[in-house]
């Protein structure tokens, strides 16, 4: 097997990878946000619901979130299932959305009710206040555990396989089934080493632009 | 008329009442020292005239206009309490200055934002935005900051980031300055910078209305003195009343704490 037809091979699988961890983030950093407000709202009932729903999320596996979403709507209700990769990316922004959801709220509820006040005294709306004071103060706070958590998520695309979507351990893996060479394996590791060092680069550069101010 | 009118405020928190029927005026171009214990109500007296908390009963009435009145509450939308809030101005005790801003862009961000509202913005805009600005800086420099324009308020000293909260507080133009305890997060070394500038706005007759324990300071720069205690009015007169002839035995037990440092 030569290295170029392997690195064909491991790049597809990257591209199945890059496409859940974009999409994923895409879709569960707004959908995160929406969930926050609902955790922190007056309403007690939406509250408790989403209060709940966070727990249910966080409190099972993804993997298991993934075959369920991949099997469910057939065997539950007899409905056609999701295409695999619809699938993996419904389980994925519901179960990152519960995560970040829990980040935004740590990072609103810790900005001092005075910045709030002194809005207010000024004569600002509320939501001029939110987007005008708050939010940067927020998104500096939050920075180091979001880094956190978008670095698992590179990783944790991984179990997508689980309903067979070929992301790029499943094609590494198959080279030890067809080929009995295990080096693969480890190339693609390197991948992933160097997303996250990548990623890794970007949050640092984020924090050095956030630190103009401190909170 | 008196610009400031309150009557019978009163506010309740978990059924102890903090605040049991406040009455005070405050004629325009004076100022109002406020003082007490801690625990006393004054803190949330200044509070509900900024209306961060709402009253549970009393009248509040700004240059004859009723801005507040307790038997009707509950009629207040966001926009009213905004526009109401603008009567007063509220420095706080610990500043609250915006820190992603400089010292600056804290003065004229809510000055802009509220600009906006105005019908002529869209055609004016820049001679608006340029007149905020403008005004900004004259009062930075009022209060001794005009080369402290674009620090960020963690590269200011205490004292200079409470400055910079005054000239944000004097940049939308309130009828009536409010000053919560506006020296008591501050080293003794920077409270004499923070009263100076208090002092300057005295002599040049701002209305102002100042909580603070620093009791020289309040007999020197006040023309009036409230000194509330349990809730209540216990006695309010010139500096001269409260200060020298006190009448209340509370007053007087409350002072000599005082004058003992």
């Amino acid at each position: 097997m030569t290295f170029a037809a392997v690195t064909g091979k491991l790049l597809e699988g990257f591209g199945v990878t890059c496409t859940i961890f974009i999409l994923t983030l895409i879709l569960a950093i707004p959908l995160g946000l929406i969930i926050s407000f609902g955790s922190m709202s007056r309403l007690a009932p939406l509250r408790w619901l989403t209060k709940t729903l966070v727990w249910i999320i966080r409190g099972t596996p993804l993997m298991l979130q993934v075959i369920i979403v991949f099997y469910g709507p057939g065997l539950i209700f007899g409905w056609a299932s999701f295409p695999r990769i619809q699938a993996v990316l419904i389980a994925f922004v519901i179960n990152y959305a519960a995560y970040f959801s829990e980040i935004y709220r740590s990072g609103i509820e810790s900005i001092p009710k005075g910045q709030y006040e002194a809005g207010q005294v000024l004569g600002m709306t509320r939501t001029q206040i939110f987007f005008r004071v708050i939010l940067l103060q927020v998104v500096k706070r939050i920075v180091p555990p979001m880094s956190n958590e978008i670095i698992t998520l590179v990783k944790d695309t991984s179990l997508a396989r689980v309903i067979a979507v070929r992301e790029i351990i499943m094609e590494a893996e198959a080279f030890i089934k067809l080929e009995a060479i295990i080096w693969p394996l480890f190339y693609s590791g390197a991948f992933y080493l160097l997303f996250c060092g990548i990623l890794t680069l970007l949050f640092g550069y984020i924090e050095r632009k956030l630190s103009y101010f401190k909170v | 008329m008196a610009i400031l009118e309150v009557r019978g405020i009163k506010k309740c928190f978990d059924g102890a009442w903090v605040l049991n029927g406040i009455d005070f005026s405050l004629e325009k171009g004076e100022s109002l020292a406020i003082i007490g214990s801690s625990g006393s109500g004054k803190t949330t007296l200044l509070r509900c005239l900024n209306f961060l908390e709402i009253a549970d009963g009393g009248t509040i009435s700004v240059g004859g206009e009723v801005i507040f009145d307790g038997d009707n509450p509950s009629s207040f939308t966001e926009r009213e309490i905004r526009r109401k809030r603008l009567h007063f101005g509220l420095v706080f005790q610990s500043f609250n200055l915006f820190p992603q801003y400089t010292a600056l862009k804290n003065v004229t961000l809510a000055g802009e934002l509220l600009a906006r509202e105005r019908p002529d913005y869209k055609e004016n805009r820049k001679a608006i935005l340029a007149e905020i600005d403008q005004n900004a800086r004259a009062l930075l420099e009022q209060v001794g900051l005009s080369d402290k324009l674009d620090f960020y308020p963690h590269q200011l000293s205490g004292g200079q980031q409470q400055r910079v909260a005054i000239a944000r507080a004097l940049a939308q133009g309130p009828d009536i300055l409010c000053f919560d305890e506006p020296t008591s997060a501050l080293d003794p070394e920077l409270t004499g910078e923070v009263l100076r500038v208090i002092r300057g706005l005295a002599d040049k007759k701002t209305t102002m209305v100042i909580v603070t324990h620093e009791m020289q300071f309040a007999r020197e720069v006040s023309d009036k003195v409230l000194f509330i205690d349990n809730g209540v009015v216990v006695e309010y007169g010139t500096p001269e009343e409260i200060f020298v002839h006190p009448k209340e035995s509370r007053t007087k037990q409350f002072l000599e704490r005082y004058s003992g440092n």
